[in-house]
């Protein structure tokens, strides 16, 4: 510790104190040559520390000032291209019904035709690409409470909880699911980005309202004893089963752009 | 009081003429800074013991803010830089305090 003790005993630059005692030596009147009350190179040295300080505080404020405009900009960048992501989905989603409807007129003339668009109409429903309607079950799940947390942030309904949920409707019986107004098709992945849930790549939100169609005597039951029910009392979050007589799940996006049906030739 | 007028000019003309620093001199402007302070306010308390002398001063004036400079760098290029800075902010710091607590006794007698 000697070097801090040194720092604290002796902070003045030591070259003053050997000077002055050179001077002592050598005869010189110290008390008239060191009385000046100021001089001319301290007053340099004070305007080259005041210079110094504005320019450093400028720039300081400066950076800072740029740092948060291109903090800015990136946030209107992510919400700009979230808009263009929301509107190409919606002309998807146009264009696809375009599809159907002509599939739909071109197969209306023959015998044939009706039965081969009724058996389309059977596998968009399944894969998740047109509108289904049915008796089914709505489960609204909010966050947990989150003071019987330690950490506040996992009250909140994670993409795991919605995955489990989503299964254990399968379980159940389901046969279409929607989750928020977003379809769940073979195509759907239920992911976390910072907090912010994405179903079909598109942000949603807690309180998350699961529509289900299936059998309204067994869905509930079934969910709520199955897996899916079971994760959610085990994580305390807050859900809630009502059955509709009458329920419509909106179409999804399941285009495929480099899977071929059949098999390899 | 006269040293503070020049803190005051210093100040002033940091003001009119708006001096940007090269980007890749800006980490060593706070360390500067502090080692100039040092000199400062040792100067400063020099000239209150009386013993203040011009060649002391010019010479630990720019030997201070080249060295704290300097050590930043070398810091930096080890890859311990903010270390480095901090330890030449503890000891200047440390030598600024007992410095002005001095200048203080000096002035209010307290």
């Amino acid at each position: 510790m000697s070097l801090l003790n040194d720092l604290f005993a002796k902070p003045l630059e030591p070259g003053y104190e050997e000077v002055a005692a050179r001077e002592r030596a050598a005869g010189v009147d110290t008390s008239a040559a060191g009385r000046r009350r100021f001089s001319p190179i301290l007053i340099v040295g004070a305007a080259a520390l005041g210079l110094l300080l504005t320019i450093a505080a400028l720039q300081v404020q400066n950076n800072a000032a740029v740092v948060s405009s291109e903090r800015q900009g990136l946030i209107d960048r992510i919400r700009a291209e979230d808009e263009r992501v929301s509107r190409l989905q919606d002309n998807v989603e146009s264009l696809e019904s375009e599809i159907s409807g002509l599939e739909a007129s071109l197969l209306e003339n023959s015998a044939a035709g009706r039965q081969l668009r009724a058996e389309v109409e059977q596998l968009q429903a399944r894969a998740g690409s047109i509108a289904v309607t049915g008796p089914g079950v709505v489960i609204t799940i909010d966050d947990a409470d989150p003071e019987s947390f330690d950490n506040p942030e996992l009250a909140a309904v994670q993409d795991i909880d919605l995955q489990q949920v989503v299964n254990g409707l399968w379980a159940a019986g389901a046969e279409a699911i929607s989750i928020n107004g977003q379809r769940i098709t073979s195509l759907t992945a239920i992911r976390q980005v910072d907090n912010i849930v994405k179903i079909n790549y598109r942000p949603t939100q807690s309180p998350f309202e699961v529509t289900a169609i299936g059998d309204t005597r067994s869905l509930p039951s079934e969910f709520g004893d199955g897996p899916g029910g079971q994760w959610l009392r085990h994580f305390d979050l807050q859900f809630d089963v009502r059955s509709e007589e009458s329920l419509e799940i909106p179409a999804g996006n399941t285009s495929l752009l480099h899977a071929q049906p059949g098999e390899a030739r | 009081m006269i040293p503070l007028l020049g803190l005051v000019l210093g100040v002033l003309a940091g003001f009119i003429f708006d001096v940007s620093v090269p980007l890749e001199l800006q980490p060593y402007l706070p360390i500067a800074i502090v080692a100039a302070l040092d000199a400062v306010f040792g100067g400063v308390r020099a000239v209150m013991e009386g013993i203040f002398n011009d060649k002391v001063f010019v010479v630990s004036f720019i030997a201070n803010v080249l060295i704290a400079a300097f050590i930043v760098f070398l810091g930096d290029q080890l890859g311990v830089g903010s270390q480095l800075s901090t330890a030449v902010i503890v000891v200047l710091g440390i030598r600024i305090f007992t410095n002005v607590a001095t200048i203080r006794r000096h002035v209010f007698h307290a």
